[in-house]
């Protein structure tokens, strides 16, 4: 914009008046002339356009976030969209990768804070969740899920996830991400049945040291400094290791 | 006949937006905004990524479509278009530097969605930006005014009714406001 180019209330409504295609035949025939062949009209007619456009976006931009709160969140879609596949349900090779990144996020975390009373306030934080990826066409219902999730709208992750544990009970991928859920949800009572079962899992359990964690997360906030101790000694996690120490002192 | 009444409906609905119809654009706005979401929650973004970038995407399709950069050519093509250019934005957002440095990226998920390579639609320049900042900072009367006449494309003389002035007074009030918020865009352009 030119501050030394004045606009006059004239100029203003030509402008709207050929921006809104009401300028008569004669007018808009000597308008366009005046833009070829003026170069500072044509800056004028630039900076009007800008500046009506500027508050007509700025308006529209301020009426999004009303049309915003009425919106669904994406699993609905994915719902629709879903396949009927239970094949490598529980494939879990991203596992081993996401459990690195849940070591690697808690140790950043553990040695950024100093030590307090309040051990669970300062250790604990929700597991991230799994990477959900566009391509996972199989077991769709456990991503969607998990994308809710990550979200943060853990009692509807719940739900769902409860839907499919009908289904495979033992699951300790389930139950650990169920359990999770609910400590994330600030619900350790109803947390540590599903992580009790998550680390009876019988197969090679990726997240098992993320499991024993939060389970001993669980009992330290439930008040059971006892069980809360087995559940660190249990995880192999630095998190955990540095818990013990603290309650060891 | 199908196609052609189609096309005749993407027609209606460019029509609509670019009166800022009310309904349409909620309407487009609800409809589009799960499939965004979901693309940016699966590639490393969070919800408040999706807002933001799907409220730029938004912006971004409305003034293509008041400047008819948009040509539809399907019944969904808008809806396409809109995707599109979240989808792009979202990919800028990934490559971005400052991205990389906060987020531990997931690679795999900026090579899923890199597959095809429209070119940047970044029509949101400067001096627009400089607009908008400047319109949201503008005082209460000015921007309800401006708002009304503008955007909500109500007449001269309802605003002049609900302000109880007369229609001259309120064409000279309208054309203070404009000034005094190209003075306000002026002094940010500094």
């Amino acid at each position: 914009m030119n501050p030394n180019i004045n606009i006059s209330q004239k100029l203003l409504e030509t402008v709207e008046q050929y921006l809104n295609k009401t300028l008569d035949a004669d007018k808009l025939k000597a308008f366009e002339d005046r833009l070829k062949n003026d170069l500072e009209f044509k800056t004028q007619v630039e900076d009007i356009k800008t500046m009506l456009l500027g508050i007509e976006a700025q308006s529209l931009k301020e009426t999004l976030d009303d049309f915003h709160k009425e919106t669904k969140t994406a699993p609905h879609n994915i719902t629709k969209r879903k396949t009927a596949t239970n094949k490598s349900l529980w494939n879990f090779g991203k596992f081993a990768a996401a459990a690195a990144i849940i070591i690697a996020v808690g140790s950043i975390w553990f040695f950024s804070h100093s030590p307090n009373q309040n051990l669970y306030a300062k250790y604990f934080k929700p597991d991230p969740g799994l990477p959900t990826t566009m391509s996972s066409t199989d077991n769709y219902d456990f991503y969607d899920a998990m994308v809710n999730y990550k979200r943060g709208d853990y009692a509807l992750a719940i739900d769902k996830w409860q839907t499919l544990l009908t289904q495979k009970p033992e699951n300790d991928t389930l139950n650990y991400f169920i359990g999770v859920a609910h400590l994330a949800n600030k619900n350790e009572t109803e947390a540590i049945p599903f992580l009790e079962r998550s680390v009876l899992s019988e197969d090679a359990f990726p997240l098992i040291s993320d499991a024993y964690h939060y389970l001993g997360l669980a009992y330290l906030k439930d008040g059971n400094l006892t069980l809360a101790k087995k559940n660190f000694e249990l995880s192999q996690s630095e998190a955990s290791k540095q818990i013990i120490i603290e309650l060891n002192d | 006949m199908g196609q052609a009444y189609r096309l005749e409906h993407q027609i209606q609905l460019l029509d609509a937006i670019k009166s800022n119809n009310s309904i349409a654009l909620k309407g487009l706005y609800i409809a589009n905004y799960p499939k965004v979401e979901a693309l940016v929650l699966k590639n490393s973004g969070t919800v408040a990524h999706a807002k933001d970038i799907y409220q730029e995407a938004f912006i971004t399709v409305w003034q293509h479509v008041k400047n008819d950069k948009f040509v539809p050519q399907n019944d969904t093509a808008l809806q396409g278009y809109l995707y599109r250019i979240a989808k792009n934005k979202w990919i800028d957002v990934l490559r971005s530097k400052a991205f990389k440095n906060s987020k531990l990226l997931n690679i795999e998920a900026l090579k899923v969605i890199k597959n095809d390579d429209i070119e940047n639609d970044d029509f949101e320049d400067k001096k627009l930006k400089i607009t908008m900042d400047a319109f949201k900072n503008l005082g209460e009367p000015c921007k309800s005014l401006l708002r009304q006449f503008y955007f909500d494309k109500k007449s001269m003389q309802d605003i002049a009714n609900e302000l109880k002035l007369d229609p001259a007074s309120t064409r000279n009030k309208k054309y203070r406001c404009v000034k005094k918020l190209r003075e306000l865009a002026l002094k940010i352009n500094i």
